[in-house]
């Protein structure tokens, strides 16, 4: 149920120091976010779309994650439209479809897409350990990342319980339905994975106090400096400066 | 070695969680020396972890005294000194493996211990060889298999350098084969250690005198004794080697 | 919008980290991961199901620290469903851990009370903290757009039957662990030291 697709691969993409892939993840993703020209907005979606292909992704699933967010536009589409006001772009019988309310849909369709390929390209590239250990060392604080990575190894302990009790709830002859008694008893089961949480972390914190726990935690990953770490920069950042001048100035002013 | 005070020393302790009718401990007495290797076994239930736990300070016992290294341990901080010294591996490996992968595990009690990073490292990579796990260091603890958990929680026990290891069901879960590969581990150390059980065949390899809990109690039994005494009652019905 | 919601969740984030020490950091982890994995249980609801959120009940169990708590599982949710990319996290842990700390100080020290009381409080908080987390999704939608007014009550409107499984949900779960684990509550303070182990 839990896993992580896009982790292990040996794309250019895959290689690339993670520091400098969340970095720029970040910076791409706030940019476009705030950009509202369709000229911004398609180079973003032409970048973030390249960076998938440079990681070299499955693509199907790479489009299944996608129809996550697509499922929402579509509505988005039908909505805002016909409840926005403004200039009408055009009549379908007493429906007036108005041309504000069709730029807003594109606008957010675009961003949507952008920064959801980007953060498939540059973070799931990455496993959740790496991406702590990468936190880490671009100076996130200690224990956000801890929490994170300490949140991250327990989840499939707790998981194997909850399917545990979920298996042991159905043999019992459980079927859910739309009644207090299924209500009652996931009240139960997400009790019991709570309970069963809590005493997993008082024996966690009992181990660690066992080899000299005194409130600090390590992270010993090295990310040995490399060339292709530097070009990936240079280019971000020069894809950056681009998103930033079409958003800024008009671009039909600059190519004539 | 010191033979004349035991390094384990456990006057008159009780302990009972609360609610329970009986306590799981009843003025227990116990003596361990530095050089035995001494197995427990009992039957699920009768105290033997919370037996580890109250030594190494996680419980604190109703009433009782214990002496470790010689010296009083009351509180927190006595504690604190000597845990260091005596390494605790636990029932569930997922307790103990709580770092994301294999080296920032074993590496984090030699840290706590003040070694630098690269002794540290060096140390854990030392130990991981020892147990036969090199290679490991960069794997994911929890994508590990339960065998390979138990062994690295091992290794993350032993590079902190115990002078006694107490060992809660070590063999529990495991394969054949991961079980003769840890006997030949334990085999081979220079340590005291104390091994709970409930598998008598494990324990009969590696330890020199084994012990019951009973009522709350800890009860020498002589190995015939206890051969005869483990059979009829756990092992009567089940296919067993006899040496 | 997006800037300010991830400057007021980054906000709430630092004051919940300074709450928890580096002892509990694994119990807030632990914890954490408990609530992503809850997040994934499907309740049906009449044709259709929807998945639990919790954010009243983890409020309750953490306080101040539901904030990092939260912001942990909404990241591991986006890494490993890429439900979101990076601008949204910090919008969507406005969303559920603001609710989820005012729930706990509105709350918290109905639990003292009787089990009627118990019942109605643990209810309240369930129902409240999505009431809240929706009224929060309006407020971001009326900063963006005025006319957006009717759309957010639109969607508090919408996740009217959300509102009530999780106060029904989170109800029994406070009644369930009053009576297993009540250390586990904050009336007791639940610090990790003073929870009763089962014996393993």
């Amino acid at each position: 149920m839990i896993d992580e697709p896009f982790a292990h691969g040996s794309s250019i993409i895959h290689r690339i120091d993670p520091r400098f892939k969340a970095v720029f993840a970040g910076a791409l993703s706030v940019a476009t976010a705030v950009s509202y020209r369709f000229e911004a907005l398609f180079f973003a979606l032409g970048l973030s779309l390249l960076l998938v292909i440079a990681a070299r992704l499955a693509m199907g699933l790479v489009i299944k994650k996608l129809m996550v967010v697509v499922g929402f536009l579509l509505l988005l589409w039908l909505v805002l439209p016909l409840t926005f006001e403004g200039e009408v772009f055009t009549r379908i019988g007493p429906v007036k479809i108005t041309r504000p309310g069709l730029i807003l849909s594109a606008q957010i369709t675009l961003k949507s897409l952008s920064i959801l390929m980007m953060f498939i390209a540059l973070v799931t590239t990455a496993s959740l350990v790496t991406l702590g250990h990468a936190m880490d060392r671009l100076g996130i604080p200690a224990k956000i990342v801890h929490l994170l990575l300490m949140s991250y190894r327990y989840i499939f302990v707790i998981e194997q319980e909850y399917r545990r009790l979920s298996r042991a709830a159905a043999v019992r002859g459980f079927t859910p339905g739309t009644n207090l008694h299924t209500y009652r008893t996931y009240a139960y089961l997400v009790g019991m994975i709570f309970v069963r949480a809590a005493e997993r972390a008082d024996q966690v914190y009992k181990a660690m106090r066992c080899r000299g726990f005194n409130g600090r935690f390590y992270c010993l990953a090295e990310f040995p400096a490399h060339r292709r770490n530097w070009i990936f920069a240079g280019l971000m950042t020069i894809s950056l400066a681009v998103l930033v001048l079409l958003e800024f100035t008009n671009a039909a002013q600059v190519l004539t | 070695m010191n033979t004349d005070h035991p390094i384990i020393c456990l006057n008159n302790i009780s302990f009972s969680y609360p609610g329970a009718d009986a306590p799981v401990l009843d003025q227990l007495d116990f003596d361990f020396y530095a050089g035995e290797r001494t197995g427990l076994v009992a039957p699920n239930g009768s105290g033997k972890t919370t037996l580890f736990q109250i030594v190494m300070g996680l419980l604190k016992p109703d009433s009782g005294h214990i002496k470790i290294f010689g010296k009083t341990v009351s509180e927190e901080k006595d504690f604190v000194a000597v845990r260091p010294r005596i390494g605790l591996l636990f029932q569930d490996a997922d307790d103990q493996l709580f770092s994301p992968t294999v080296l920032e595990d074993v590496a984090f009690g030699p840290l706590n211990l003040g070694k630098s990073k690269q002794e540290a490292v060096a140390i854990s990579r030392r130990m991981l060889s020892s147990l036969g796990l090199e290679g490991f260091e960069d794997r994911i603890t929890l994508k590990l298999s339960g065998g390979e958990k138990r062994l690295v929680a091992l290794a993350a026990v032993l590079a902190m350098q115990p002078e006694v290891l107490l060992l809660d069901e070590p063999s529990a879960g495991l394969d054949e084969k991961t079980k003769e590969h840890l006997v030949g581990i334990l085999k081979n150390l220079d340590i005291s250690y104390i091994i709970v059980s409930h598998e008598f065949d494990f324990l009969a390899g590696l330890a020199e005198s084994i012990y019951t809990l009973q009522n709350g109690k800890i009860v020498l039994d002589t190995e015939l004794h206890l051969h005869e005494h483990v059979h009829a009652h756990t092992y009567g019905r089940q296919p067993h080697k006899h040496d | 919008m997006l800037i300010s919601g991830a400057v007021l969740a980054a906000a709430g984030t630092a004051v919940g980290l300074k709450k928890i020490d580096y002892d509990r950091i694994a119990r807030v982890g632990i914890l954490s991961a408990s609530f992503f994995v809850a997040s994934l249980i499907h309740v049906p609801i009449g044709p259709a199901s929807i998945h639990l959120i919790m954010n009243g009940l983890v409020g309750l169990l953490l306080g101040w620290a539901a904030f990092p708590a939260i912001l942990v599982a909404l990241l591991m949710q986006g890494v490993f469903f890429q439900y979101g990319g990076i601008t949204t996290l910090g919008v969507n842990t406005m969303i559920m851990a603001l609710p989820a700390v005012i729930c706990y100080h509105l709350f918290a020290p109905l639990l003292a009370k009787g089990r009627k009381a118990v019942l109605a409080a643990a209810f309240g908080c369930g129902f409240c903290a999505v009431l809240l987390g929706a009224v929060i999704v309006g407020l971001a939608l009326m900063f963006t757009e005025e006319k957006f007014l009717e759309v957010a009550t639109l969607v508090v409107t919408a996740h009217l039957p959300v509102m009530i499984i999780e106060g029904l949900i989170t109800a029994f779960t406070v009644v369930f662990l009053q009576k297993v684990q009540p250390s586990m509550l904050p009336t007791f303070d639940g610090s990790p030291q003073k929870t009763a182990n089962s014996q393993k």
